[in-house]
């Protein structure tokens, strides 16, 4: 078969998802037509083991959550077998928060992030969701199993919802060892597993939280997003509702960096594959929740000079501009692509590691989440 | 029946009407349907029709936000909803509020 030249960038967007075409030179975009029109869709992301499949994470006000899937790039979606549910009466209940002396059952709210499983477990995918909940898949979304050990947590009950939900939306999987990996929760923090997700320890150690009278508890910190370098998989950059943080030791501690911009919150961070060391945030006032500096702006660290630089002019595109939590990627082509979504419809997209950024002249719909189908 | 008390009936075959949008997952007409509850009622449905599953209720068995039950016209959804007793009813309309933006 011939190789798919295509690069796709994949939008999950307020109202439905986009599908955006261009190549490798990443100057040409076309954009394709909505599906799941209506739908909140929080995450979108291609599966690089079978070129073609994309999974959705759609949300529903009206039928509620669903995991869609499409078999060719987009052009049509079914539904998968969503974790709603048959083992929902195993899983111990949840607390009404206005009531939480009373057990009652909380239904699978938002689905999240879904996360392909490694080479070496071509039909495995992971789904993170509301109320803080992981599942499994084996059978490439046929049926998914609950880890329970997140689930049904025994500190659960003490697990409270962030702004967004109680959402478990960061999942990450360490290339070299297939039982190791990272989730991140909403109001809860990030945590390791060694053993394929029977365990988890919790993985917060240096990281701020503001908002709690302990200021550096073993849990409680609002991870936002975390992106793992890819030359080196013990390498993680975060941003937490409590700043932007490195960890160089599988998250053991973590070492904040953001102070040197000041206000260093935000919800997002990526990290190129063929720029090792690099990772990019988009730094938002705290308060308001845009671009504070009055324009869009990418901020890159490098973790080699430990420096940070602006990667544009305050004239490219003045502005206030949010960018949530799936916001931000980049693609795996050297120079690499960086691509960024607003919450007011605007992508954004740089071909060169930030020298030049360009808009694609399409107006979406609130965006959350930007994830890249690198050409074959 | 002759010295007999006269037995209430315990349910109803009874008309359901779907919303448009449910149809997309259920009968495309109307569908005639026997239950003595809204929620038995729903379980035949369901069963009929399994794409109808986790639509009009989520998983814990509870209407989802956005539905609203009539019984004979009248909305049951904020009050008796799914044990809403069907004996004497005639049809049932499962429709959406107006929401979003």
């Amino acid at each position: 078969m011939a190789k798919d030249r295509k690069l796709r960038v994949l939008l999950g967007t307020r109202k439905g998802t986009y599908i955006v075409e261009g190549d490798r030179r990443r100057a040409h975009w076309k954009v394709g037509p909505a599906a799941h029109e209506g739908s909140e869709v929080y995450h979108v992301v291609a599966d690089p083991r079978h070129p073609g499949d994309v999974y959705a994470a759609v949300n529903n006000s009206f039928w509620g959550p669903q995991v869609q899937r499409s078999r060719n790039w987009g052009r049509t979606w079914q539904e998968v077998a969503t974790p709603l549910t048959a083992r929902t009466k195993d899983r111990q209940p949840q607390f009404n928060d206005s009531d939480p002396t009373t057990p009652v059952p909380r239904p699978l709210n938002n689905l999240w992030h879904i996360e392909p499983g490694l080479p070496s477990d071509p039909d495995t995918l992971y789904l993170g969701a509301d109320p803080h909940l992981l599942f499994r898949t084996h059978d490439r979304g046929r049926s998914w199993e609950p880890i329970d050990s997140i689930n049904n947590h025994p500190r659960k009950k003490d697990w409270a919802p962030g702004a967004g939900g109680a959402c478990l939306h960061t999942i990450l999987l360490d290339p070299r060892e297939p039982n190791r990996l990272y989730i991140g929760l909403s109001a809860v923090g990030t945590f390791r597993s060694e053993d394929a997700g029977a365990t988890w320890t919790p993985t917060n150690k240096g990281v701020e939280a503001p908002f709690l009278p302990d200021k550096f508890p073993e849990t409680g910190q609002c991870v936002h997003d975390v992106a793992a370098d890819a030359a080196n998989p013990d390498t993680f950059y975060r941003q937490d509702h409590g700043g932007m943080y490195v960890s160089h030791d599988r998250m053991a501690k973590w070492v904040r960096i953001g102070k040197p911009l000041g206000d260093d919150f935000g919800f997002t961070v990526a990290s190129p594959r063929s720029a090792p060391g690099r990772a990019y945030f988009v730094r938002l006032n705290g308060m308001a929740r845009v671009t504070g500096e009055g324009h869009f702006q990418v901020h890159e660290w490098n973790d080699r000079t430990r420096r940070w630089r602006k990667l544009l002019s305050p004239n490219a595109f003045p502005g206030h501009f949010g960018v949530q939590r799936e916001g931000i990627t980049t693609d795996d082509l050297d120079p690499p692509g960086i691509y960024v979504g607003t919450t007011t419809g605007q992508l954004f997209i740089s071909p060169d590691a930030g020298k030049t950024w360009s808009l694609v002249p399409f107006s979406f719909p609130g965006i959350h989440s930007v994830s890249v189908a690198n050409p074959g | 029946m002759p010295g007999g008390k006269r037995r209430e009936p315990v349910s109803a075959k009874l008309e359901v009407h779907l919303d448009s949008w449910l149809r997309e997952f259920g009968p495309r007409g109307n569908e005639r349907v026997e239950g003595g509850s809204v929620g038995d009622v729903l379980d035949v449905l369901e069963e009929r029709y399994p794409r109808l599953r986790y639509k009009i209720r989520d998983e814990t068995g509870r209407l989802r936000r956005y539905v609203r039950v009539f019984v004979d016209g009248e909305d049951v959804s904020a009050t008796t909803a799914l044990a809403t007793p069907l004996a004497h009813a005639q049809t049932i309309d499962i429709l959406h509020s107006i929401a979003g933006g």
